[in-house]
């Protein structure tokens, strides 16, 4: 029997019109179909009295908050947030942990997979680090103001206020230019780190069970799914995180300019 | 039976390679602009619908508990206060009602010793004046019986006399003797 080791690209395993379907995104459509059942059974049955599912979901979502609010500072901020933190955190760990589900890595259509965990294929991963990293600078303009958001990265009032101090001033001004495009190229940086380390640890994983089960299909393969388990957790947990980190500190006021 | 098929594996890796190599970095990692916005469009429905159908619903029903809470906290806060008014208020007013009735008590204790008093001199001028008819009806009628005695002891005597001195006496002889002893008799 062959290891078949995951390529980094996901398997395209049919097309619909002239689009491409790859398992990744069945992956995908099976969360949606999954929050979509779980929503509209929310929805009809949420009440003020809770029911038994109601108050399952509730538990998760305050405790979810709870550290959300450790980063926030306040339970405002966190619900301001929470359209794109909890979205991303409750994909994330849906899409991990349906990667374990069996017929992952088993059912076939033609020589590939049908289904393959989501957060295996970078295009999702990047995705979503562009929408939380872009979220945030949305938030930050709402927030603080136009001006005061790209203030932050690039100060051009005090670069043309620098030229009344001389040449330390007009120093100092290019320094924190130089700072500026550093802070951009950091923006970027957040995307990559973001995409990339999700994927990774998703894809590493992934490779992993592969492998063992190739090897020894019976029992083996089962303490590595479990700590799967716990990886698929802690990386939605650090992605959701991060995410919040990043919305929190862009609609942080800016510090005031300093006097040169 | 096991085995490893790397020399399938080294091809793969061999064309991927040689794929990347033609298509670039982001194709070699399965980057693809179709993919991507297949896989945003996807992120974006999940988000809908983990905020509209599940967190907006929860957390809005969570917030309305908490507002409902801390409301009936505030009431019970607000009754607990008005429960201690009302007790002191009850205390008050126990204590108004008690003095207002010590006084009352004491007034009324006034009023019928008063009253009492009044009674009794009324009574014992009543009694005064009883005491003083009687004495003076006791008066008269002793001084009526004092004159029908005397009128009678008169008429004894007078028969009396009569009998003892067995003379007829004239009426002015008798009138002026009658006269004499009663004047002796008043004295």
């Amino acid at each position: 029997m062959a290891i078949h080791i995951p390529t980094l690209a996901p398997e395209i395993i049919g097309h619909i019109g002239q689009w491409p379907i790859t398992n990744t995104i069945i992956n995908a459509w099976l969360a949606i179909i999954i929050f979509l059942f779980i929503g509209l059974a929310v929805r009809w049955s949420v009440q003020l009295r809770p029911g038994k599912l109601q108050n399952f979901f509730e538990y998760i979502l305050e405790l979810l908050m709870g550290y959300f609010d450790q980063v926030t500072g306040e339970r405002k901020r966190t619900i301001r947030f929470l359209p794109i933190v909890g979205s991303v955190f409750f994909f994330i760990l849906l899409s991990n942990w349906l990667g374990l589900l069996p017929g992952t890595g088993s059912i076939t259509v033609g020589r590939n997979f049908l289904l393959r965990p989501a957060n295996t294929d970078l295009n999702l991963t990047l995705a979503m680090a562009m929408v939380a990293v872009l979220s945030s600078h949305i938030f930050g303009f709402l927030t603080v103001g136009v001006a005061a958001h790209i203030g932050k990265f690039v100060q051009i009032k005090n670069f043309f206020k620098s030229f009344k101090h001389g040449p330390i001033g007009i120093f100092t001004a290019m320094v924190e230019g130089a700072v500026g495009l550093i802070e951009i190229v950091s923006e970027l940086a957040k995307v990559l780190s973001l995409s990339l380390r999700l994927f990774g640890n998703i894809f590493a994983g992934e490779v992993l069970i592969s492998v063992i089960s190739a090897l020894v299909g019976l029992l083996v393969p089962t303490p590595f799914m479990l700590l799967e388990l716990l990886v698929g957790l802690i990386q939605a947990s650090v992605f959701a995180m991060l995410t919040i980190v990043y919305l929190t500190v862009a609609t942080m006021e800016p510090h005031g300019a300093e006097e040169h | 039976m096991f085995f490893i098929d790397i020399v399938h594996a080294s091809s793969e890796a061999a064309s991927a390679a040689a794929e990347g190599a033609q298509e670039g970095l982001l194709a070699s990692l399965g980057i693809n602009v179709t993919l991507f916005l297949f896989q945003l469009a996807n992120f974006i429905v999940v988000a809908l619908i983990l905020w509209f159908l599940i967190l907006k619903p929860l957390t809005k029903k969570m917030a309305e508990r908490q507002k409902i809470i801390d409301e009936s906290l505030d009431n019970a806060k607000k009754v607990q206060a008005n429960l201690e008014q009302s007790e002191q208020d009850y205390q008050k007013r126990l204590q108004e009602a008690k003095r207002a009735a010590e006084k009352v008590l004491e007034q009324a204790g006034l009023e019928s010793e008063k009253l009492s008093s009044e009674l009794k001199d009324k009574a014992k001028k009543e009694i005064e004046s009883l005491v003083a008819q009687a004495k003076r009806n006791i008066q008269l009628e002793k001084e009526e019986m004092t004159v029908a005695f005397k009128g009678e002891a008169a008429t004894l005597v007078a028969l009396a006399l009569e009998k003892i001195l067995s003379e007829k006496m004239t009426d002015e002889r008798d009138k002026k003797f009658i006269k004499e002893i009663v004047e002796k008799l008043d004295k």
